[in-house]
This record gives C-alpha cells, sequence and structure tokens, in this order.
C-alpha cells in the first residue's frame, strides 16, 4: 500500500501501510521456528506440543538439509511427502526447499487435499542457521505475505548445551536469535548444569525467556504467544562473542518514516549482511498506531501499522541484533538522515 | 496429489474467524436473506432473520450474549406459497418482503411492524403488491426509517417477459400507518407498454427484474440497483419520481448473469459488486464479488475481484458454490462500517473475508465453512447471508437448516 494508491482510493479507515491491524501477523498464517542442536530435544518438545489442544491442526515441516534419519522418531515418511499425525496435525520433510514445501502446502490446503492446519512449525535441522529461515519469511516475493513468524524457539540441552555453545558458532546464534530459550534434560544432567546454562544463555540474550522442560513439557502457549511484546522490554544492550551485539533504539518522539526508511536503506545497502534481525516497534509520524519493524539481513519485512499502541503507551523501540555495528553508529546514521531528508 | 489420497478432505475450515455459536432456530433453520440487529428498550440486542421460505416468516433472536443466542419470538407465513426473503429494521419499525410463488397469489407485498416489544411484534399496516401479473416483493432495504425501497412487482404493471415482473419502486413510510409509492422504475423493454424492445434472454435466462435497491442516507439522492440479468445501475433519485440512470455496469455477458447486490464504498471511490451464484455443482461458476472504480460515477470500472479457491474442490460437494450476499454497510448504528474489509457468503463456499485496502489486489484473510448443517438436502453448507454488528459479531444464515451462526473476526 502506498501513499499514491491512498490518494487514488482514500479511506480515513486505511493508514499508510494499509489496513490497520488487531495484531501484528493480521491475517497470515503463524509460524512457529524451533532450532536447536542435534540431541538437544526439539522433537520431543514438537511431540508433546502436538498432543496439546493447543498443538491441534499444526503443519509441521522438517527441514532438513541433507541429514537423514535424525527425526525418524517423529514421522517416518520419505523426502517432500506429507502424512497426517492425528490430532488434525500433519509432517512435511523437505530436505529440498522449504519455501517450495510451505507454497506446496498452502496450495494443497486450498484445494481441500489437505486439512485445514492453522499453524506451521517448523523443525530445523540441528546445525542450521535460523537467519535463512527468517529471511524465507521477510518478504512478500518470499512467503511473508502468507506466513508469519510469531516466535522462534531455541532448544538447548542442559548437560551438553554450555560445551556445545562454547566450540559452535552456529550454536550460538541460534541463541542470539531466539524469542525464548528452552533448557531440556534438566533432570538427567548435573544440579547445577542448568543455573549454568541459564546464566550463559542470558549473556547471549538478555532479553530472551528462558524455560526448562523435562521431557518435552512447558506450557504450549510458549511455542505459540508472539514474542513481539516480549522483545520490547529488551533494555540491555549486550556485546557477544563473533562481534554479535544487541541494543535497543529508543526515541520518545514520533519520527517522520522517510528519515527511518532510508536509514535502513542505507544500512542494508552499506552493512546487510551485519544486520542479523532488527524488530520492533516504530513511532511514525502521522500514523495512530505502533508501525512494526522488521529486518533480517538484506530483507524488509513490509511494514505494518497495529490499530492501537500497546497500554496507549507511545515511543519507538526497536531490537538491533548487529554484527561490528554499534548502536552510536545507527543513532549517527539516523541523526544524518534526519538533517538531510 | 490422487484422488484417493487419505488426506483428500472436504472438511470444515475455521481460519481467522472463531465461531461463538450455532443455532438451528427450532428446526427451522432454513433462512433467507434479511438480517437486521435491533436493539431493544430493556437493552437486549435483537437480530431478526428472514426465512429462505415457508412455514416460517420471520425469527428473532436476542444475540446480546453472541455465544448463546437464544430465540425470541418466530412466526408463521398465512399461506405455503409465500415467502418473506427479506427483511429490515429501523429502530422499533420493521419492514418484510412476501413474494409468493405464482403470480396473482394473495397476500404478496410490504408489511410494517412495531417490534418495540420483540416478543409481540405487531403489524402496523400491510402494502398490497399482488396482481394478476405480480409476485410481490421479494426484496427490500430500509435504513432511513422514511422509505422502504424495494424489487416488487404491482398490480398494474405487466411485464414483457414473465420472469422480469420485479422492478424499483419507493414506499414512503413516514406515516407507517399509511405507505404509500413515490416513485418506481424499470429496465426499458421489461414493460410490455414500453415502446423499447425486450432485453436478449441470457443463456441461464434468470430474469430482467431488480434485486437489491441500496440506498444510503449519505448519499440519498442515489440508488444503487442490481437487476439480475440486466447488470448494475447507478441512479439519480433525487427527484423520487423520476429516478434516472446515471450508468449501467454489466458482466453478463460473458458471464452468466444474477447481478445480485451493490454496495458503494463513498469515501474510496469504491463500488463492490455482487453475482448470485443459483445452479447446483458449479454449473453457472464463476460467480464472483466485483470491485468497480467509481471515480466517475458515470464511467465504472471493474479494476479486481476477490479470489474464490478451486472450484474442483467445490462443485461436488453439494449444491451451490459462489458469491451471493455481503455485508452492506447499512446506515444504521447497529451495523459495523468497512471499506477495507468484505465479508460475503459463498454457499457451500462457505463465509470469507477480504482485505481490499488495495482494491486492485483484494486478500482473502478469514474463511469459515461450517460442517454440512445436520439435515440440509444439500449434502453441504449453503450460507446465504452474512451481517456484521458495530460489535463487529459477524452472524451467517444457511439456506436449509443451519440456521444461525455467530462469529468473530480474528485477523
Amino acid at each position: 500500500m502506498t501513499t499514491a494508491m491512498n490518494q487514488l482510493f482514500p479511506s480515513p479507515a486505511g493508514g499508510r501501510f494499509g489496513r490497520r491491524l488487531k495484531r501484528e501477523r493480521g491475517a497470515r498464517i503463524p509460524v512457529t521456528v524451533i532450532t536447536g542442536f542435534l540431541g538437544a530435544g526439539k522433537t520431543t518438545l514438537l511431540k508433546r506440543f502436538l498432543g496439546t489442544p493447543q498443538g491441534q491442526g499444526t503443519a509441521v515441516v522438517v527441514n532438513e538439509f541433507g541429514a537423514t534419519g535424525i527425526d525418524d522418531a517423529l514421522v517416518r515418511a520419505s523426502a517432500d511427502e506429507t502424512v497426517l499425525l492425528g490430532n488434525g496435525c500433519l509432517c512435511c520433510i523437505t530436505r529440498t526447499d522449504l519455501q517450495q514445501a510451505l507454497r506446496r502446502m498452502v496450495v494443497e490446503r486450498e484445494r481441500g487435499e489437505l486439512p485445514d492446519f492453522g499453524r506451521i512449525v517448523i523443525e530445523t535441522s540441528g546445525l542450521a542457521d535460523p537467519s535463512p529461515i527468517l529471511q524465507t519469511f521477510a518478504t512478500d516475493r518470499a512467503l511473508g505475505g502468507v506466513f508469519h513468524v510469531d516466535v522462534v524457539v531455541t532448544v538447548i540441552d542442559a548437560e551438553s548445551g554450555g560445551a556445545t555453545l562454547g566450540w559452535s558458532a552456529e550454536a550460538r546464534k541460534q541463541v542470539i536469535l531466539a524469542d525464548r530459550l528452552v533448557i531440556t534434560k534438566t533432570d538427567i544432567a548435573a544440579e547445577d548444569a542448568a543455573a549454568t546454562v541459564a546464566a550463559k544463555l542470558r549473556a547471549l540474550n538478555p532479553g530472551a525467556e528462558i524455560l526448562e522442560a523435562v521431557n518435552g513439557e512447558i506450557d504450549p502457549s510458549r511455542l505459540t504467544e508472539p514474542a513481539s511484546d516480549q522483545r520490547n522490554t529488551f533494555v540491555a544492550e549486550a556485546t557477544h562473542s563473533d562481534g554479535i551485539s544487541s541494543f535497543v533504539l529508543i526515541h520518545d518522539r514520533p519520527m517522520p518514516w522517510t528519515v527511518f526508511a532510508k536509514t535502513m536503506d542505507a544500512l542494508m545497502q552499506l552493512r546487510g549482511a551485519d544486520l542479523l534481525r532488527i524488530k520492533g516497534f516504530l513511532d511514525v509520524a502521522g500514523c495512530k498506531g505502533p508501525v512494526i519493524v522488521q529486518f533480517v539481513q538484506h530483507l524488509a519485512h513490509p511494514p505494518v501499522e497495529l490499530e492501537q499502541w500497546p497500554d496507549d503507551i507511545r515511543g519507538t523501540r526497536v531490537v538491533f541484533i548487529t554484527r561490528n555495528i554499534s548502536e552510536a553508529q545507527v543513532r549517527g546514521l539516523l541523526a544524518a538522515m534526519k538533517a538531510l531528508v | 496429489m490422487p484422488a484417493d489420497n487419505p488426506l483428500k478432505s472436504a472438511e470444515p475450515i475455521t481460519w481467522n474467524f472463531k465461531l461463538l455459536a450455532q443455532n438451528d432456530l427450532g428446526g427451522f433453520g432454513g433462512m433467507g436473506e434479511g438480517m437486521s440487529v435491533q436493539i431493544a428498550k430493556d437493552g437486549r440486542r435483537i437480530i431478526w432473520l428472514a426465512h429462505e421460505s415457508a412455514p416460517k416468516n420471520f425469527t428473532a433472536v436476542d444475540v446480546s450474549d453472541p455465544r448463546n443466542p437464544k430465540v425470541v419470538v418466530q412466526t408463521d407465513l398465512p399461506k405455503p406459497y409465500m415467502r418473506s426473503n427479506s427483511l429490515e429494521t429501523v429502530g422499533n419499525i420493521m419492514a418484510v418482503a412476501y413474494q409468493t410463488q405464482k403470480m396473482g397469489q394473495q397476500p404478496a407485498g410490504l408489511e410494517l411492524f412495531d417490534i418495540s416489544a420483540p416478543e409481540k411484534p405487531r403489524s402496523i399496516s400491510f402494502f398490497d403488491c399482488s396482481g394478476a401479473t405480480s409476485r410481490g416483493v421479494h426484496q427490500l432495504w430500509f435504513c432511513d426509517g422514511e422509505y422502504v425501497h424495494m424489487a416488487s412487482g404491482s398490480p398494474d404493471f405487466k411485464p414483457s417477459h414473465p420472469s422480469d415482473d420485479q422492478f424499483y419502486r419507493c414506499i414512503d413510510v413516514r406515516d407507517p400507518s399509511k405507505p404509500r409509492e413515490v416513485g418506481r422504475w424499470w429496465m426499458p423493454g421489461t414493460s410490455a407498454t414500453d415502446n423499447v424492445a425486450p432485453p436478449p434472454r441470457h443463456p441461464l435466462d434468470k430474469g430482467y427484474r431488480a434485486h437489491n435497491t441500496n440506498v444510503y442516507p449519505q448519499r440519498g439522492d442515489r440508488l444503487y440497483l442490481c437487476y439480475i440479468d440486466g447488470g448494475m445501475f447507478v441512479m439519480d433519485i433525487r427527484d423520487k419520481a423520476n429516478p434516472k440512470v446515471i450508468s449501467h455496469w454489466t458482466n453478463s455477458p460473458p458471464y452468466t448473469g444474477f447481478m445480485h447486490t451493490a454496495v458503494p464504498l463513498f469515501d474510496r471511490n469504491l463500488m463492490l459488486v455482487t453475482d448470485e451464484s443459483t445452479e447446483n455443482a458449479g454449473k453457472d461458476w464463476p460467480k464472483l464479488i466485483w470491485i468497480l472504480d467509481m471515480r466517475d460515477e458515470a464511467h465504472p470500472v471493474s479494476i479486481a475481484t476477490c479470489p474464490l479457491p478451486p472450484i474442483d474442490a467445490y462443485k461436488d460437494r453439494g449444491g451451490r458454490f459462489g458469491a451471493h450476499n455481503i455485508h452492506e454497510n447499512a446506515a444504521v448504528p447497529t451495523a459495523w462500517q468497512s471499506d477495507q474489509i468484505v465479508i460475503g457468503t459463498f454457499f457451500n463456499g462457505g463465509l470469507r473475508a477480504y482485505d481490499i485496502s488495495n482494491p486492485y489486489q483484494p486478500k482473502e484473510v478469514a474463511t469459515f465453512v461450517p460442517p454440512p448443517p445436520k439435515g440440509t438436502p444439500a449434502g453441504a453448507v449453503q450460507l446465504n447471508d452474512v451481517f456484521v454488528d458495530e460489535r463487529q459479531i459477524v452472524y451467517t444464515v444457511d439456506r436449509h437448516t443451519g440456521g444461525l451462526y455467530t462469529l468473530e473476526m480474528d485477523f
């Protein structure tokens, strides 16, 4: 939706970015991404969830790039076939292309060839960097018009998780990009193992909620509830290993859209690869509700305006997770842009 | 995917709607296309519903708690050949349309009721439209408390073809005890007395007659008239006694006629126009909701249609598949107003909501296809009409047995 469209067919009810939404995902299909290292307990967590009322009507997509046999405990099917799991759930293992698999599922659902699933859970292969998966959902041209990532959950084994975080950059990235962190196998690990892992997780990702699960048991809403509200409470600036840091851009006054958009354009052009995940509420001049912005590397999600501010508290709060880009640099660019446009 | 795949399913869909309740209305759940919400004096919220066919006339349901709808009153038609397919309420006045199966049958016309005590609707007056060449009133529009705009026959109107008997009539009901006609218009050629040749028949030949007759107080000098096989007319009714055509738009041929409802979106210079599917098994597919650019009301331009699911997934489910009624933004305090979302019924295609914030690319945002209601002869649900109240509660009805469904929008 553009300003030009608003001029052609104006509507007092329509915002700058189209219909104002009650919630971030609007009408899109909610997606939960579950990441975590090999043997961390992703499948156990998922199996438990599928058996709950909240898990009903879930389509599971197991994304196994090249790996085989890891998740046969959940399904036994050849690649890219869809099987019913009971409880209205279905599962598709894709070893080829995630986008293709998801598109096919939507088309088949429309044709009545698949049951009416209401949620997608993507279980990534243990070694996966979640960034490419998040990018898949970033734009309309990809899958962003149909799907919306509500929550990224990363599963960490209490016993060996600490060590894994030490040697694996992928594991650290899984933690850094998560909205929620679930520590598993606390019952079989050493007494203080969970606390030790939790401290490491907190250092890597100070904003994410940390939960513990024994035999995959957690409140099922932790796998479905959007994490956007939680992200807004991020306050700490943290610098991690691998040059990754996180900070919150806070701004009290409404910002002209052009200033923010041009700033992000410049950042994406110059340092797209280092913008790991950026998300938050923007107080845009002239907009009634908050504008939710989201960026994954060089891709920008289409902005979405909500009907109203949560708790009626206005103010820009955007979380940046970046590699070797500081808050001061972003603020400097924003100020320069404000002076220029 | 092969047809015998175990995943193949015609199962219910509930996507971004939340079903709150269903009520089969005491076993008389075959509903027409009249839905109107009244706030009673005691604060109860009553939805008045027209029935598709005899024996029932209308049913009032207390929907103060949409999770627990309760029938307040259900009335009978005096004759088995009558149907009261359409009704509207303004405050405590209700207008009901009576149509008969054949010309010449009685009673046929318009009845006004005092519904200030919802349990005891009291007839105020009856405006007779019966006649040797009339089947009475099929549809009416009433939202200003002053005029009823309706698709009706008349004893003094002889159509040039028997299917073309209902035309536009404007009835002054400012004194509800004495309704009187103040204007009428028919498509040239449809009266036997016209000097114009009758219009050519369409292959399905559903008739050249009025269907929806929408007039909005915010633009009281305009009538948005759908004329079944005759397309859609924007009419100047500043002089009610002398309506004039401003523009005419049709999609048929090559489409298969039965244009049903035109809803202007005034602020946006847009218009929604629906077809009605009237044939089983998708034989008249595609029946669509059309979006028209009305920046120049004299030159409507079709710019998009609301996308339907694949016909192959629906044509064999039973009954009709395709567009019919939409929420019409009636200018009453109890009706939701939206120019961003279109909500329509599609018979076995259920209830569907579309985001039209970009009118060039309407996008489906919610779907409700309930299972076949108990006892339905169609084999599938046949959602017939929809109304959304100002609380954004969605009401939809089945054409055969399912009665009333109440839903929340969740998108």
